[in-house]
């Protein structure tokens, strides 16, 4: 059992929780997060049957955070994971093929990373989002496949980076060029030495990515282009502004879960590649 | 130095590998080509050594790899067991490639830190589907002890976990797993210390020894190679000087380079007066070689001959190939 530190061992906790949310959030004893207590508008928090309050629609805040929870965790483990398998598949063997391929795909990750992340996710989701009749409003889960879309689409050259750079340096080690002479094909020799050594510093940087995107994701929400009910962490932290004055919990509630998350994925990010950095020291 | 030529090249049938005129090229950019070896050849008969000197950056590894097709050299024709790989097609390549086996100079890099010494040495057994794994288990045990390392003991660990020699040594066990023919040492001992660099070396040798193995020992340490080959090629800027049995090579050298290079062998005597003609100077670019022998920017013994004409090989002795214009005399 590896030793951690206790802010490890909390943002493992946090992270487990999150993720219990997401996962079985379902089977919580709440009604759903829309259901509205017309008796309860406004209640700070610890009040009787709301432990978190309720907000000026009267919806319930521990059953908007879970729900929110869901779909925020979910669109950022969505797009890290699929931004991180074309951005790494691209970069490996751009920098295990060099040449030509190399040169343009650069070349492409460079002219991504040039665009601010968050006007190019803005300027995809309301390019993808919207519908041709525009009385007729987009239905939730096309707007959280949008936002997906276009962080992965953010995401892609800063992975993709990562992963040709690592590529880069293990592609030059001794040990390739030795399967090579002992007859080893191409593919194989980046399954077997090129991926498993690149593989930890992508992690690494996955986990920074995870806070990045949650908090894109949020940013785009503020901005008025998230997902359109206020679902999701942002939509509520966007609402909450507005209540600020008199009723402070329900902004401060999704901030925090939304900060205890990047935080903790953050640190996690970091306790990953210390160990590799230690690792590559022995090396 | 220009070093073309092949008057030293022996043409028997006993040639494992002959390179005829092998040129690397490496282009820097539009118009800048770096020629790392250029019209080189040589050949290594069964059971010798062949030790391949020169200083840093004069193409020596460059050369090794372009023999292995790593990558492949721009011109030129390498001839091994009879076939000339240099036009074999990728598929057939590969196989080939496991009759010539490569060590490198850097022990921990040529292994990968993720793999136990067990994947690692069986790793080349599994590419070719060599036996059942109950044989390769067999035949990995059997390798690493000749390699003298303990099996049970190393068998799980990964390669950082060993000092250089060990790794060394499990490089060796690798190398050998294909039955190979040749090995290639690319400098196999600059990297350790000096007590270990013996022990590896009588390593090489008993192995060599002991499975009829033909070897290409590439070196920059002359004493290290006057223990291990049978014949010397010196090597500058990617052109070869001379090529002879170490022991003409060592007594009598006849080009100027090389004599240069004994020279510079410190010798562990503080009393005694060292030779005073030392090497003046860097190589040369090569991307910008000077004209007609390369050598001639550094040699006390250039005239306008040298700038002009490119010496050629020839036979100064018997068995002592020379390309100079003015050999020592």
């Amino acid at each position: 059992m590896p030793k951690f530190t206790k802010p490890t061992w909390f943002a493992f906790g946090w992270l487990g929780l999150m993720l219990f949310f997401v996962l079985f959030g379902w089977l919580l004893p709440f009604k759903p997060w829309s259901f509205v207590y017309e008796n309860d508008l406004e209640v700070g928090l610890f009040s009787s049957g709301h432990i978190l309050g309720t907000d000026s629609n009267g919806y319930d805040m521990l059953a908007s955070v879970v729900a929110g929870t869901r779909i925020s965790i979910f669109i950022a483990i969505a797009s890290v994971g699929l931004g991180g398998l074309i951005g790494s598949i691209l970069g490996i063997f751009s920098a295990y093929l060099r040449g030509k391929i190399d040169t343009v795909m650069v070349t492409i990750f460079n002219v991504g990373l040039s665009v601010p992340n968050l006007v190019l996710a803005l300027a995809l989701v309301s390019v993808l989002a919207t519908n041709v009749d525009i009385n007729q409003a987009v239905p939730t889960w096309r707007r959280v496949m949008v936002l997906v879309m276009s962080l992965t689409i953010v995401l892609i050259p800063i992975l993709g980076r990562i992963a040709r750079g690592a590529t880069l340096s293990w592609a030059g080690r001794e040990f390739v060029t030795a399967a090579r002479s002992m007859g080893m094909k191409d593919s194989k020799i980046i399954l077997k030495h090129i991926v498993p050594n690149v593989l930890p510093a992508l992690i690494a940087v996955a986990f920074l990515a995870v806070g990045v995107v949650i908090i894109a994701e949020a940013s785009l929400s503020i901005l008025g282009v998230g997902i359109p009910d206020g679902a999701s962490w942002g939509g509520m932290i966007a609402r909450g502004r507005n209540d600020l004055e008199y009723a402070p919990h329900v902004l401060y509630v999704p901030l925090v879960f939304l900060a205890l998350t990047v935080i903790s994925t953050n640190h996690l990010g970091d306790v990953v590649r210390s160990k590799l950095d230690s690792r590559e020291a022995k090396v | 130095m220009a070093g073309s030529g092949t008057a030293h090249l022996r043409n028997t049938v006993d040639a494992v590998l002959t390179a005829r005129d092998l040129t690397v090229e490496f282009r820097i950019s539009k118009d800048k080509i770096v020629k790392a070896v250029s019209g080189l050849s040589f050949d290594v008969i069964k059971g010798e050594t062949l030790a391949i000197v020169g200083e840093s950056g004069c193409g020596k590894t460059t050369l090794a790899r372009a023999v292995l097709q790593l990558p492949p050299p721009n011109s030129g024709e390498v001839v091994f067991d009879g076939t000339d790989l240099t036009q074999l097609p990728k598929e057939n390549l590969r196989s080939a490639r496991t009759s010539m086996q490569m060590i490198f100079q850097d022990p921990i890099s040529s292994l990968d830190p993720r793999m136990t010494v067990h994947q690692l040495i069986d790793e080349p057994l599994e590419i070719w589907d060599r036996g059942t794994r109950a044989e390769r288990d067999e035949r990995i045990n059997t390798l690493l002890n000749n390699v003298g390392l303990e099996p049970e003991l190393v068998l799980n660990r990964r390669s950082y976990e060993f000092s250089g020699g060990q790794c060394q040594r499990i490089s060796i066990a690798r190398a050998l797993a294909l039955d190979p023919r040749m090995l290639i040492c690319d400098e196999p001992v600059s990297a350790l210390d000096v007590s270990i660099q013996a022990q590896i070396l009588n390593l090489l040798q008993d192995m060599k020894d002991r499975f009829g193995l033909t070897m290409i020992f590439i070196s920059h340490d002359l004493a290290v190679v006057k223990a291990v080959s049978n014949r010397v090629m010196v090597m500058y800027l990617g052109k070869i000087c001379e090529v002879a049995a170490p022991e003409v090579l060592y007594a009598k050298p006849a080009h100027h380079y090389t004599k240069a290079l004994l020279n510079s062998v410190p010798i562990a005597d503080p009393t005694r007066q060292r030779a005073t003609e030392l090497l003046q100077g860097e190589p040369p670019s090569p991307m910008n070689p000077p004209s007609g022998c390369r050598f001639r920017t550094r040699c006390a013994a250039a005239s306008a001959l040298c700038a002009d004409q490119e010496p050629q090989l020839r036979e100064v002795t018997p068995g002592q190939f020379v390309a100079c214009h003015h050999p020592v005399a």
